[in-house]
């Protein structure tokens, strides 16, 4: 993972969060989301501001982040790709989606993000688009019908639109 | 004057209904264009509703694209022929019989969806929105009376248990404490569902008036509604829901002037299917680990914050409008003896018509697959269903006659669940699947109990070995043996219902494991350690799309050169992409 995918942590935004969601131990998973939403995975820098200056411990705080598939400990790729995994993906054909997005972007067993840093891709539970299975969401689109080939163009598609380059 | 619907739901969205209805207004400045939530069928998406007025015709046209949308342009402005390909259903249709996907169906719960703005609270108040607030307070209705109302309908739980709906109410309206809550459970994660996604997306008012109501039945004054992270337009849609009937004095202080007042606030879940259990959601809206705890006592009596608190799915609120609209009995006319009204499904997998339907509660399985659905969508013969996600089972195709009835589905050793109904083809392996939901409830149990946080993980490497062609006679012995004991040693539904899926496929499809086990043998050509795959030499015709699909170079050939075609079984992964593209059948997986 390169050193540059690490987020600048702007710690008024931090403190601006927590006024307005709160300081209560009720407030963690909300601050937690809107930390992820802003830097697309939870850097430490922005949970210890969380941990300072609430109510909520630094355990309770971990052992939330830890517990929810939402949250992310570890920076993402410029953009990310979601492969649905639900029940009607899985009998349609979404290991293939998983094959066809890893050759694309080159990864090895046990990597999710490229090396350029362009794009990270994680499996997910569901996205609730069950009658247009198999699916995969890229940043916020959601691309439905696909098979390894389709997938692979729209992914195509999209780097060409983003000024990324795939591996493969 | 035209009037003009424009599916905006999730599904329709990925379809392209933005771009459609962008030129649909271009085309049709002056006449009436509205987005409206999902009309239940994703299969056709984008779709469209048109009412003309001059004429006094209605059509509905689907699988819409940014191109051909121009062919439905042109034949509205009289300039051209009705696209036939592309027109679903319309008033010139005598034989309903042709188009049975809604005809089929009896919608209570979505009797909205698709046919209002989702962010319009005049639409929802013109279509009786708001109708049954009303109606208790000008009524003078009691808590009680708003009970007896719904102990009428005989409604039961719509998110999988099935407890009824009054009694969970009477319980809370009874513990005593001035501070209560009522939480909507909108945190669907049941891979293969999304009934909820589709109401809170394409009817928030109506769940928001549900609420509202339960609310005021059990003297709740505080409320959360629960809805998935990864449902961002239910989230959105509700918001608005949220500050428009606040604003018209429907929700916050003394409403409608009755003394009763709520506030709702939403929260967002964070991804844990275990969240859908009761004291594990409470646990998440208390900002802790969504673990589930011991239950006595019942959250009617200790729920969030210690205090009181009922928690309905998203469909049951949505069905309590109408029920007080129109009164219980109404509602109790519809169904079975001990299932009564309505119940919305989710299909999809192997089923030409993927999408929503709701339907009476008593219909048989095999006329939502068959007559809603339209039987398969490959051609391959239909093999099963699988009801109730990872804490259901799968019903055979010889059992699809069963009736949709709490007491009928949990007979076959499924259950009723929320309502996702996978079905599935011969392309589907029964033990692959049962591997598919270990794997899942192994990832999502919270690990509180050991059975639940260990059993699934052993029950999820016996089926891998079995999946990989290593099981043993005895692994069978052994996944019962675990899923008996996981079964009564967990505490909450997720590890109770944990063994079911595996349970099922055993009692309907033993004869798989056992081919994978003796045999080595997966006929649904699905376990990869089980099958090559081979390109048949007469078939093929050398056009050399499987060679550029091929992510691993294992295929070599020459263009256009019959005969020249063959995959290196030493490089094959056997991930199948040269068989999605292939257009001659050529390529055996055996």
């Amino acid at each position: 993972m390169s050193k540059s995918l690490e987020a600048n942590v702007d710690e008024s935004k931090v403190l601006g969060w927590i006024k307005k969601i709160g300081t209560e131990p009720s407030a963690s998973v909300p601050l937690l989301q809107e930390i992820q939403s802003e830097y697309g995975y939870l850097p430490r820098e922005a949970m210890e501001i969380v941990i300072k200056n609430s109510a909520i411990t630094s355990s309770q705080l971990y052992g939330v982040a830890t517990f929810y598939s939402q949250f992310r400990l570890k920076p993402i790729g410029r953009h990310l790709i979601k492969v649905c995994h639900g029940t009607a993906c899985h009998v349609r054909g979404a290991d293939r989606l998983d094959t066809s997005v890893e050759h694309a972007l080159g990864l090895k067993k046990g990597q999710d993000t490229a090396l350029d840093g362009s794009y990270t891709v994680e499996q997910v539970a569901c996205v609730g688009c069950c009658s247009l299975a198999p699916v995969m969401v890229v940043d916020d689109k959601v691309l439905g019908d696909l098979t390894g080939a389709t997938a692979k163009r729209a992914l195509k598609a999209h780097a060409k639109e983003n000024d990324e380059k795939l591996q493969n | 004057m035209l009037k003009i619907r424009v599916g905006e739901g999730t599904c329709g969205r990925a379809a392209g209904s933005a771009t459609v209805l962008e030129l649909l207004m271009k085309q049709f400045p002056n006449d009436k264009i509205t987005s409206v939530g999902c009309k239940g069928m994703c299969h056709r998406e984008v779709i469209i509703e048109v009412e003309d007025s001059s004429s006094n015709k209605k059509y509905m046209f689907g699988d819409l694209t940014n191109k051909n949308v121009e062919q439905v342009v042109k034949f509205l402005k009289g300039e051209g022929q009705l696209p036939s390909d592309l027109i679903i259903n319309s008033s010139d249709e005598s034989d309903t019989t042709k188009f049975r996907y809604l005809s089929g169906q009896k919608r209570i719960a979505l009797r909205n969806v698709g046919e209002l703005t989702p962010t319009s609270i005049d639409q929802y108040i013109e279509r009786s929105g708001y109708e049954a607030i009303k109606k208790i307070f000008n009524k003078g209705m009691s808590p009680d009376d708003v009970i007896n109302e719904v102990k009428d309908s005989v409604i039961r739980g719509r998110g999988g248990a099935g407890f009824p709906t009054y009694l969970k109410w009477q319980f809370a309206k009874g513990a005593p404490g001035d501070t209560k809550y009522l939480i909507c459970n909108g945190d669907e994660g049941d891979p293969g569902a999304f009934m909820d996604r589709s109401l809170l997306e394409g009817d928030p008012h109506n769940v928001l008036e549900g609420m509202i109501i339960g609310a005021y039945a059990i003297g709740a004054n505080h409320g959360y509604a629960y809805i998935r992270a990864e449902y961002p337009l239910a989230v959105k849609n509700f918001g608005i829901a949220i500050v428009d009937a606040k604003e018209k004095g429907f929700l916050g202080e003394n409403i409608l002037g009755s003394g009763f007042s709520f506030d709702i606030k939403i929260k967002q879940g964070a991804g844990a299917f275990v969240c859908g259990e009761e004291t594990a959601l409470i646990a998440s809206i208390e900002g802790q680990r969504g673990m589930p705890r011991l239950r006595p006592p019942f959250p009617a009596i200790k729920g969030a914050f210690g205090k009181p608190t009922i928690i309905n799915n998203v469909e049951t609120l949505g069905n309590i409008p109408w029920i007080i609209l129109n009164g219980g009995k109404e509602y109790a006319k519809y169904g079975t003896e001990k299932s009564k009204g309505t119940k919305v499904f989710a299909l999809a997998g192997a089923v030409k018509n993927g999408g929503l339907a709701e339907v009476p509660m008593g219909t048989s399985i095999r006329d939502v697959i068959e007559k809603i659905g339209g039987g398969s969508k490959t051609g391959k013969p239909l093999k099963a269903v699988q009801l109730g996600g990872p804490s259901g089972g799968c019903i055979p195709e010889s059992l699809f006659d069963t009736i949709i009835d709490y007491d009928a589905i949990n007979a076959t050793g499924a259950i009723m669940g929320s309502g996702g109904m996978i079905i599935m083809d011969s392309s589907t392996c029964m033990v692959d699947l049962a591997k598919y939901f270990l794997e899942f409830t192994q990832l999502e149990s919270c690990g509180k109990c050991t059975f639940c946080r260990v059993g699934t993980v052993r029950m999820k490497e016996i089926l891998t070995r079995i999946c990989n062609g290593e099981g043993k006679m005895e692994d069978i012995d052994t996944l019962e043996d675990l899923s008996s004991k996981i079964k009564t040693s967990s505490l909450c539904g997720l590890g109770q219902t944990a063994p079911n899926p595996v349970l099922t496929t055993l009692k309907y499809f033993k004869e798989e494991y056992l081919e994978h086990i003796k045999e080595k043998k997966c006929r649904a050509g699905k376990c990869k350690a089980l099958i090559t795959h081979t390109i048949l030499k007469d078939p093929c015709v050398a056009c050399s799309l499987c060679k550029s699909a091929c992510p691993v170079g294992a295929i070599t050939g020459t263009p256009k050169k019959l005969r020249s075609f063959e995959i290196n079984h030493e490089t094959c992964i056997n991930c199948g992409m040269c068989v999605e593209v292939c257009r001659d059948d050529a390529i055996e997986v055996k």
